[in-house]
């Protein structure tokens, strides 16, 4: 698309076909900071460019910034988590606040985080830091305790989680001291949390001069497995809580503009905790189940308000009126292989078969034997569904954990 | 834009027609996004696009849908950076192994890729890279290549590999036929059905399908087939109108009305025609079995004209004249017509004459099944006759046609060659493990001395009840095949290869306890190639053996290769007998329980069943040949002469063939051939 001078220049941190797509159909410039590997591809078809190694962290640091800086670029967009505290770098040179970068870092450490937003007075779970295993069996104990188990009553688990991972990546659930054997002692320092039962969702807010232009709430069906947007009726019933939320949220959190995808819980008393928040675009491909509901693109989207540019006319012509102009539910399932060994991939007829079925990005096995599922969020690729009704697209998503997809 | 012959759309449901519909806008979505990507992004979006097209395809009328967009999936980039990009390159017999393929985005670029050239070989489509004639040439020889796909149905064996998938290739074909024409394909499949009929197997009804569609084709006025199709007529008249009182297909109730009126001379002419049209394909038309239900109440020496028996077959008539009658009555009727060759064949081998043969065709008829075997029965053959009676069908079948039984796409090759040698050899005893297996749902044979159940015996090689069987292999081989892999199973830990112990267990004791391989079993290395190929001309070859013709038929394992001579795999044969053929070369003539044995195993090699001197069923190869891919052979160790004196030319012609094809990844380090040169290792 031909390119608008007047409008921003913006960096891409980290490598990501769907968002360079999303730029080049876009009107703002824009260049793509990627390691090495990807030279010779955005070469091949002129993707504008700049070499950079995320893991290398040393004193050279700014020189990236410095460089984007020299090219008149005016704003960095993390597109994943290991990008966003390089993003909080960047644009704190470039939009000369270092209170950015601070921010950026609150982002990429879930117990700041947690400890920031009970600051700003919201509501969390219980939490701490474990360092080693006997943290965790002492946590698990205490956490039990407090709801006055008594010994040999089945414990309440507890949840594990990286500090610095995306979403479920590295996500354990501990229910017994014998499973905390089962850890892997490089994983540790670890979050832990205490469990709360009730509804569990997430929210992809973009957020312009400190206000939200589009708030979209994804309902999770079974946490790992599935995700659909809009959410349900019954849950877009609290939408108005959920705005709430989000406002104190940015308020903590001192947010002026970009991408927040907070992680929450409803319990059964209608009381909303904070889980986590992520300055970067969702997994579980949540950008494309939007697209295919609302239409908008969300990658453009995240530009528009990155770009301190943007005028807040066209913030406003550019996100559609939430859930009145959704066409439809759109949801994803993640499959994972629930048979030790397999042999090939075969989509089950009633799902291929159901008029709510789109499409998969499942591929045969490469191996026959499954590892064992020790995490959550490792799942073999996403089967797509769109449909009218959200209580038949719930129910099918559900449905789906009792289907093999591989045999 | 493109107009549409008889295609599939004419037998749409509305509610099919629906869901097509629903995934052609789906599929027009995903062309959408393709075609609006940049070049970089269009790997992502392909998937999408594939998956899409295949289901559209495996709807009726799906094909037509997808021939319709073919320029704009092309113009969208799905062929691009594939080999497809450049159809002028492609190479018909490449299509044979991607239809086949489990890989499902090969199959459906191959699939989008057909249709996208019949578009441009009708005109629709003006491609910058192939003409019209090219397309349609191209279309004709893959069509020609892939016969199987359009008139056969998926094999299980497909069903297991491809699943739903195998139905792709079925619709694209029969869409193709439509638009293409069948006159340029009928000449191909004639010379192929004649081709699988000189090996006279016992499930005909692959055949009995390709011919009928001959016989559709040549009457539907719409399809002009031109020269072709010319020998087709003996095809079709022996299935639809071998005479002449049932030339015009009349149907059997009013052919049975004809014969009432019938005097014994037209009798006799109707009996004549129908046993020549018999013998010359080896398939029987329905109205066989009304001529000889009605001749039962007249003379055996109609019956035995109407069989076309000889002096054998004819004496073997009149000595057992009941049991003949009550076989007839119980086993022949129109939906079993082969039961009539198998009768035939079985009184002109005379197997009758051995004394338990006829006592056990008594308990046959009488046998009560169980219900299990009642029920598959019916699920393999549908219910048009009782079960009974098709395993009547069944059992005379594989006596009369012993080689003949095949394994279907299953890999009990194993128990396909023991119920062909048992049938061969020793009926009485397949008459028994039949009554076994069909009254009592339980085989139990002795290993070792120790008695193996097959109820007992959890499972076998197959891993799915094989459906596509005649009856007797039916019922019979998820018995022997869980046998067969609970004796494997007993020689676990043994060392050296199972087959030493199971071969001779398993299948009788004519086959020779003395065991030869050449690989060896933990490197997969040949082993002592020149002592055993030196041990299996002593044993075999006539020359070298004191002339002596082989008894028993010997079970023996080859390394089966393809064209390329690649190693495909083990395979379970029988060997038949040794001797020269009509051009005074040695030939070895085997059974192979595979249903099509004239393959091509590369390297020159490629095995004969016909014109040879192979009789019915057999196949044949020179004897070097043979040696070349046997692996495997028994002996009688009481009989173990000297190493035959071959000479060692003849020795490294057979050698050669080895290490150019199976064996090329064998050799040993310590065995290399001088001429092999380093890259041999």
């Amino acid at each position: 698309m031909k390119k608008d001078p007047n409008k921003g220049y913006i960096a891409l941190l980290g490598w990501s076909l769907n968002a360079i797509e999303a730029a080049e159909n876009f009107d703002r410039r824009y260049v793509v900071v990627a390691p090495e590997w990807a030279e010779e591809y955005c070469q091949k078809h002129d993707i504008p460019y700049v070499p950079w190694n995320f893991e290398r962290l040393n004193d050279r640091s700014m020189e990236i910034a410095e460089t984007l800086q020299k090219m008149g670029v005016d704003v960095a967009i993390p597109l994943y988590e290991e990008t966003v505290e390089w993003a909080g770098a960047v644009n704190s040179l470039l939009l000369d606040s270092p209170r950015i970068y601070g921010q950026s870092l609150l982002m990429r450490d879930k117990a700041l985080m947690k400890r920031r937003a009970q600051l700003g007075g919201i509501r969390v779970g219980i939490f701490e830091e474990a360092h080693d295993k006997e943290d965790v069996v002492r946590f698990l104990k205490r956490v039990n305790q407090t709801l006055l188990k008594l010994d040999g009553d089945p414990n309440d688990p507890i949840h594990l989680k990286a500090f610095d991972k995306a979403g479920c990546l590295g996500h354990r659930v501990i229910r017994t001291p014998d499973e905390v054997d089962t850890i892997p002692e490089e994983e540790f320092p670890v979050l832990m949390e205490s469990h709360l039962d009730g509804w569990e969702f997430a929210v992809e807010a973009w957020i312009h001069n400190g206000k939200i232009a589009f708030l979209n709430i994804s309902e999770y069906v079974t946490l790992g497995y599935s995700v659909f947007v809009p959410a349900s009726p019954e849950l877009e019933k609290y939408r108005p809580q959920i705005v709430a939320q989000i406002e104190k949220l940015i308020k903590a959190f001192d947010i002026d503009f970009g991408l927040i995808h907070p992680e929450y819980f409803v319990t059964s008393d209608n009381e909303m905790y904070f889980g986590e928040v992520a300055y970067r675009p969702p997994g579980f491909k949540v950008f494309e189940l939007l697209e295919r509901v609302y239409g908008f693109n969300a990658y453009q989207a995240t530009m528009l308000v990155f770009d301190p540019k943007t005028t807040e006319e066209e913030v406003k012509a550019f996100f559609p009126k939430e859930i009145v102009d959704a066409n439809g539910y759109a949801g994803c399932f993640g499959v994972y292989p629930r048979r030790r060994v397999v042999s090939k991939l075969e989509i089950p007829e009633e799902v291929e078969d159901h008029p709510y079925f789109e499409s998969h990005e499942l591929n045969a096995p490469a191996e026959e034997t499954v590892t064992k599922r020790t995490a959550f969020g490792t799942h073999w690729g996403l089967i797509y569904f769109k449909g009218e009704d959200a209580h038949t697209l719930r129910d099918l998503l559900k449905h789906q954990e009792e289907l093999d997809f591989y045999v | 834009m493109t107009t549409y012959g008889p295609t599939q759309d004419a037998n749409e449901t509305p509610a099919g027609n629906d869901k097509l519909v629903g995934l052609l806008a789906k599929l027009d979505e995903a062309t959408t996004l393709l075609t609006n990507s940049r070049e970089f992004a269009k790997p992502a979006k392909l998937p999408r696009v594939f998956d899409t097209a295949r289901r559209v395809l495996l709807q009726e009328g799906g094909a037509a849908a997808i021939e319709a967009r073919a320029q704009a999936l092309e113009e969208a980039g799905v062929f691009v950076g594939s080999d497809w990009e450049t159809p002028q390159y492609l190479v018909p017999s490449l299509t044979t192994h991607s239809l086949k393929s489990t890989d499902t985005n090969t199959v459906v670029i191959e699939v989008l890729s057909e249709l996208r050239l019949l578009a441009v070989a009708k005109g629709d489509y003006l491609h910058p890279l192939i003409s019209s004639e090219q397309a349609h040439h191209y279309l004709t020889q893959v069509l020609a290549l892939n016969l199987s796909l359009l008139f056969g149905t998926p094999s299980e064996a497909e069903r297991e590999s491809q699943g739903r998938l195998a139905q792709i290739p079925r619709h694209l074909f029969h869409h193709l036929a439509d638009r293409i024409g069948y006159e340029h394909i009928i000449d191909r499949l004639i010379d192929e059905i004649w081709r699988i009929l000189q090996q006279r197997p016992i499930l005909v009804e692959p055949v009995k399908q390709m011919i009928t569609q001959i016989a559709i084709c040549q009457a539907n006025p719409e399809i002009d087939l031109g020269v072709s199709g010319q020998g087709a007529d003996r095809l079709v008249s022996s299935l639809f109108g071998p005479t002449q009182a049932c030339r015009e297909d009349p149907g059997v109730e009013v052919y049975r009305e004809r014969l009432v009126s019938m005097d014994s001379s037209a009798l006799q002419s109707e009996a004549t025609g129908f046993a020549r049209a018999m013998h010359d394909t080896g398939l029987v038309s329905p109205y066989h079995t009304v001529l000889l239900r009605h001749l039962l109440d007249h003379s055996d020496h109609l019956l035995s004209e109407a069989l076309g028996l000889s002096s054998t077959g004819r004496d073997c008539l009149l000595c057992y004249h009941e049991l003949v009658h009550a076989l007839i009555r119980a086993g022949v009727h129109p939906t079993t017509p082969q039961a009539v060759y198998g009768l035939t064949l079985t009184l002109e081998r005379g197997i009758l004459y051995q004394p338990p043969v006829a006592p056990a065709m008594w308990r046959q008829l009488g046998l009560s099944l169980s219900e299990w075997s009642k029920a598959r029965l019916n699920l393999a053959f549908g219910d048009s006759v009782s079960p009974r009676a098709r395993l009547v069908e069944g059992v005379l079948c594989v006596l009369g046609l012993p080689l003949g039984v095949g394994q279907g796409n299953n890999p009990t090759c194993q128990s396909a060659r023991a119920l062909s040698m048992w049938a061969y050899n020793d009926p009485d005893y397949l008459l028994q493990m039949v009554a076994w297996a069909a009254r009592d749902d339980d085989i139990i044979m002795h290993f070792e001395g120790m008695p193996l159940s097959s109820m007992a015996s959890l499972s076998g090689v197959a891993t799915e009840l094989p459906m596509d069987l005649d009856p007797v292999s039916l019922i019979v081989v998820p018995h022997l095949d869980r046998i067969y892999a609970e004796m494997v199973r007993r020689c676990i830990g043994r060392e050296g290869d199972p087959h030493r112990w199971v071969n001779p267990e398993f299948h009788g004791w004519w086959s020779g306890r003395g065991f030869r391989i050449n690989v060896d079993v933990a490197t997969g290395q040949l082993d002592e190639l020149d002592a055993f190929l030196r041990h299996f001309y002593a044993s075999y070859h006539p020359y070298y053996n004191g002339n002596q013709p082989l008894i028993h038929p010997q079970p023996a394992g080859i390394a089966v290769t393809d064209s390329a001579a690649r190693f495909i795999g083990w395979h379970a044969i029988t060997i038949l007998r040794v001797s020269l053929d009509p051009d005074d070369v040695m030939r070895v003539y085997f059974f192979n329980p595979n249903n099509d044995s004239g393959q091509d195993w590369g390297d020159g090699i490629q095995v004969s069943t016909a014109r040879h001197g192979e009789r019915f069923g057999e196949s044949s190869l020179p004897f070097e040949e043979f040696a070349s891919r046997l692996y495997i052979f028994h002996y009688d160790p009481l009989e173990r002469g000297e190493l035959a004196e071959i000479t060692q030319q003849e020795l490294d012609r057979v050698i050669g063939h080895i290490h150019r094809s199976w064996g090329a990844n064998r050799i040993p380090p310590t065995n290399l051939q001088a001429s092999m040169g380093p890259e041999g290792a």
